[in-house]
Parts: structure tokens; sequence; C-alpha cells
């Protein structure tokens, strides 16, 4: 069991460029964190870092209280997941996973019993005696997986574990992996790009860019509250509409200006922070689910919507159009499904808006969040 | 079609090309001394001049020279091209200069390094033993052996290396468990090839080797007399020292195929 502690962790390279930035994180005993950010964005070198297999430029990493800046990988116990699984190709699944307890020099009988226990719990009792290149992509996977289990580590750290895999066996692995964790209850330190994985799998997420670490929080309250575009267009798919608009207050509320002709209500409870906008240029984020086909709620806004695209996934309809010109992308529930050139009424609802700094990017302050994350 | 039949054409043009001598040579090493430039393909058949390279040449004696300085050059210059290859592939030690520098001296003619290897040997009492001629070429091979390994062990996924500390291995358990047992088809077909340019080698063979420590290459050139070359000795001593470079030509095919890697990533 680990609690983990970055403060101020930076990595440079030869070249002066900074690959992690400042980084301040604390990790709780058996928490399942997930690192999560676009490619180059220094999270596998976070990972790497806590793993032992990159140094730190400067800041501190502390494991269990103990700073372990200058401990070798090897005197961490801490386990690693590769993306590519690295699996010892000239040894058995039996070999691969015995090494690291050979190692460490326990007995040939424990290594045996430990072996077979790991084996029977993620169904590789009829592999043991194959080699890596015999093995399916999801055996090596789990072969992997087994590897960093058998050591009983105090940590396991998982590097895009799931990326090479098809979507359904990268969907049935996801489940594998938070029964897994459940079941081990050990910290998880967990790298993906992917929005599912992030959303889905872990306790909190925390999302890097250029080596910064951005924004962490659970991740329902992340995807209410993001801090800025970055976030807001991170954590979203199909991509959030972000228009330029502009806030105009009165007496009786505040909208959105859109266009002269398209206008934007905002929601009662953010309507005393954004008034101090007024007559500003800001940002919209609006994403494509917060409009919706029937009215189920009093405050969702009526809006023309012109059809101009659709792309009908079977479980749900991303459409395309205009209300009056602007462009928006839309989710449709999938008994909503238009055709281009269809004129019908969406609703969208106010509450999960967000405006954004047309300069910076970050997001214009609410002192109070939208209902999803209350 | 008529592009397919001139590409095959072409193909076994080639190959008569590389085949042909080789051939030739196995024919006038099985045919007498004075039938050798016989226009019959096949003028006769006879032992004589193996009999003749083995019992009045002494050859045997340069068969073994040629073989324990090959075979020694190559196993002194893997382990310390390995450790360099692996420190440049890895580590990147001494940066692009140390691999220009090191690539450099293979540039440098043979002729331009011979005579200082020379010296060298003469100062240690070196020359004419195999001993001398061993280092020497240990020493040529070095750079080359290094290169091919350094490509090969770039080859190798960091990742393992990664693995294999995470699971408790140091730096050098890692190399010793993971990185040496998965590069075996590279350091093998390495230690071939060293061992081809040894076999083969000539200038450096004839300046620091005296009658009883020469070669084959410097036995087979010394048939060359003033009473003309003894062609069917020299063609003898060809075809045998082929022999080592056929079976060495097959490991190669057989160990350089990176399979062995497959399947450990991705």
């Amino acid at each position: 069991m680990a609690s983990i502690e970055l403060h101020n962790v930076s990595k440079i390279y030869q070249s002066n460029q900074y690959s992690v930035r400042d980084v301040n994180l604390t990790i709780k005993d058996g928490e399942f964190i997930i690192f999560l950010g676009p490619s180059g964005c220094g999270k596998s070198t976070t990972l790497r870092m806590i793993a032992g297999l990159e140094s730190i430029t400067s800041g501190e990493l502390r494991i269990n209280g103990q700073n372990v800046n200058r401990v070798a990988p090897r005197d961490r116990n801490i386990a690693v997941v590769f993306q590519s699984y690295a699996l010892y190709p000239h040894m058995t699944v039996a070999e691969n996973m015995a090494f690291g307890l050979k190692m460490r020099g326990m007995p040939t009988g424990v290594i045996r019993q430990k072996i077979d226990e790991t084996a029977a719990l993620l169904g590789l009792d009829q592999l043991l005696h194959r080699k890596p290149a015999a093995l399916s992509g999801g055996q090596r996977q789990r072969v992997a997986l087994g590897r960093a289990i058998v050591r009983e580590p105090q940590a396991f750290l998982l590097d895009e574990p799931l990326s090479n895999l098809d979507a359904q066996l990268r969907a049935e692995m996801r489940t594998e992996l938070i029964k897994l964790h459940r079941r081990l209850g050990k910290t998880m330190i967990y790298v993906t790009h992917d929005q599912v994985e992030a959303m889905t799998m872990g306790d909190r997420i925390c999302i890097m860019r250029d080596g910064y670490l951005v924004q962490s929080g659970k991740p329902l309250e992340v995807y209410a509250n993001p801090v800025n575009i970055f976030v807001a267009r991170f954590l979203s798919s199909p991509p959030i509409n972000l228009l330029p608009c502009v806030v105009r207050a009165w007496a009786n509320g505040v909208s959105l200006w859109l266009t002269e002709d398209c206008r934007i209500q905002v929601a009662d409870y953010a309507q005393a922070d954004y008034r101090r906008y007024d007559g500003q240029t800001v940002t919209l984020g609006i994403r494509p689910e917060d409009f919706h086909a029937r009215q189920l709620d009093a405050n969702w806004q009526p809006l023309p919507f012109k059809v101009t695209a659709v792309e009908a996934l079977g479980a749900e309809n991303i459409v395309t159009g205009t209300i009056d010109d602007v462009r928006f992308v839309v989710r449709l529930d999938r008994h909503t499904l238009p055709v281009p050139g269809d004129r019908i009424t969406l609703y969208m609802d106010p509450d999960p808006i967000h405006l954004f700094d047309s300069q910076t990017g970050d997001v214009l302050a609410r002192r109070v969040s939208p209902p999803l994350a209350s | 079609m008529l592009r397919k039949i001139a590409l095959h054409f072409g193909l076994i043009l080639a190959c008569v090309v590389v085949v042909l001598p080789p051939l030739w040579a196995l024919r006038t090493s099985l045919v007498p001394e004075s039938l050798a430039y016989s226009t019959d393909i096949f003028p006769g058949w006879s032992w004589e001049n193996y009999q003749g390279l083995i019992t009045k040449n002494d050859f045997l004696t340069h068969y073994g020279n040629s073989l324990i300085v090959s075979l020694c050059s190559v196993a002194v210059a893997m382990p310390f091209a390995a450790a360099t290859g692996y420190a440049f592939a890895r580590f990147k030690t001494g940066g692009p200069a140390a691999r220009f520098i090191m690539l450099a001296t293979q540039m440098l003619p043979a002729v331009a390094l011979v005579l200082p290897a020379f010296a060298l040997l003469r100062a240690m009492g070196l020359t004419n033993s195999l001993v001398g001629l061993t280092l020497v070429y240990a020493a040529l091979n070095l750079p080359f052996l290094t290169w091919i390994l350094m490509s090969f062990f770039e080859g190798i996924p960091v990742d393992l290396e990664w693995a294999a500390m995470t699971d408790g291995a140091s730096a050098w358990g890692a190399f010793r468990y993971i990185v040496l047992p998965v590069s075996l088809p590279g350091l093998a077909a390495a230690a071939v090839l060293g061992f081809i340019l040894s076999w083969n080698e000539f200038l450096f063979a004839l300046v620091l080797s005296g009658p009883q420590t020469a070669t084959i290459p410097v036995a087979l050139a010394a048939l060359q007399t003033s009473n003309g070359v003894q062609i069917g000795k020299v063609s003898a001593g060809v075809v045998l020292a082929i022999l080592p470079l056929i079976i060495a030509s097959h490991f190669i095919q057989r160990y350089i195929v990176k399979g062995l890697t497959f399947g450990s990533v991705k």
C-alpha cells in the first residue's frame, strides 16, 4: 500500500525542454488515479519518474512519506505495465511472471504457488508454458498484468495498457481492471489519452498539457467544471461547441449573443457571476449532449435548428446543423433521426454552459457549480 | 510477361556471375594440374592438388592458423564490442562524435594502419606470432562489430529493460538476463561476420605473420611462384577456404532473423 506525493516535480531533457513542469499532486493510498492528456503532454514521463525509470530534474517524490528521488526502481516495490507489454520474449509466461520473484530471491515453491494463484485469477492457467510470441494481444496484456500482480507491489503504474487492444477487448479489460483495483485495493496510476477510460475507471483524473498538471479532480467534477478550453475540449466527444459571443446583461437577466439574431439565455444560477462581463466578447462552450429533442425541463430553451449533416451511430445520432446560421454539433438520442435539410426545434439545457476568456482560454469563474456536479 | 522473362534472365545472369568462379575453382581443384587450362569442362579427375597442398605445402597448419586467429580475434573483440555498442545505443555515450570517430577508423585504408601495427607488434615482440595477429584482427574488427551490435541493441525496446528493472533487476541484471539473451541472434550474426572478415584478411597477415604463422590467404598467395601460378593447388586451397564461410553464411541466415523479439512488444 502506498501514498505517493509529487512536490514541484519537473523533468528537463538535454535540450533544455521541459517535459514535466512543477507538478504537485498527492495520491492517497489505494486511490485509482488517471493521468489524461494528449501525446507528449508529460503523463508517461511523470509515470516513469514515479517508477524510478527517469531521473527527477527538480522537485521531490515521496512514497509513504519517504523521499525516493534517488531510490532505484527495483527498491521502490512498484510494478509497471507498459503499453507495449514488454514481455520477455525468450521466457515462457510462467518464467515472465517468476522473473521478479526470482530477482527478490523467493524460494521456488513459493514462486510456483504465487504464479498458480495469479494465473487462476487472470485465466492464464493454460498459457503458462507458452512464449509471448504464441499469445494473442489480449493474452499478452493479461500476462503483463499477471507479472505485475504476482509481485504484490505497493502500487501499480499502468502506461496505456489497453491501447493496443481492439474496441471490444478494451471494454472488457476496462471492467476487469476496475474489478482488480477493487479486489487488490492497491494504489493505481493509469496513463491514457482515452476519455472513456478516464471517465469510467479512476477515482480522480489529472489532466496534463505541455508538461503542466492543468486540472485534477473527480471525473464528473472535472467534466462539469473544466478550468479552461483545453480541458473542456479534451473531455468532450464529439468536441464541445466553442463559439464567440457577447455578454449582454439587463435588469431581468443575462444573455449571450452569438449573432444579432441568435442569443442564449444564461441559467439563473450563473447570472450574478456573468453579469460583470456585460459587453465583453467571450467564448461560449456548450457540449453536444446538452441539446435535446424533447423538453423535459421548463428551463430548457427552445432553439430552431437546421440540420446539415447526420451521423447515425445506432445508439445515438451526432447531428450537425445551424441555429440562425451559427454552426452547432449536437448529440441526439437514437429515436431522433432527422435528415439533412430538416428544420427541428431543439431544447438547450443552459445549466452546463461555460464561458471562457477569449484571450487566455481560462474559464470565467462562477461561484456556483452547475447542478451536474452538485 | 516479356518484363518477367527479362527480369528472370537478368537474375540468372547475376547468379551465373556469382556462382561461376567458385564452380570453376572446384572443377580446377579436381583435375590434374596439367589439364587445368583445358577447354574441356571436366578433362580428368584427380585428388593430387588436395594431396599436394596438404602434404607438401603444410596447408593444414595455415588452415589451423586462420581458424585460431579468426575465432580468437572474434572472441576477444565481442565482449568489448557488445559493451561499447550497448553504451552507444542505450546511454548515447560520447554522443554522435564518439560514433563518428569509431566509424572513421573504418574509413582509413589498410595500408595506413599496417605499418604502425607492425611497429607496435615489433616493439612488443609479437610479430610473426598468432597472438599478435589475433590482437590486430580484434582491434580491426572492434569498430565494425560495435556498429552492428549498436544497431541491434537500438532495435531492442527499452521497455524490456525498464520492465526488468522494476521487476527487481539492477541495470547490469537487466543486461545480463534480458538484453543479452534477446540479442543472441545479433551477437551470433556479428560474430560470424567478424569471423569472415578475419578469415579473408590478407594485407595484415602478409606483413605481420611469418612462414609458420601465415594464414590461408597468405599461404595461397605463396603458390604464385617464379615458375608460375600453381593453379590446381590454388583452386584446391580456395575450395577448402570457402567451406567455413559456407557454414558461417548458413548460420548468419538462420540467426540474423530478428524473430526472437517478436511477441515481446505490441
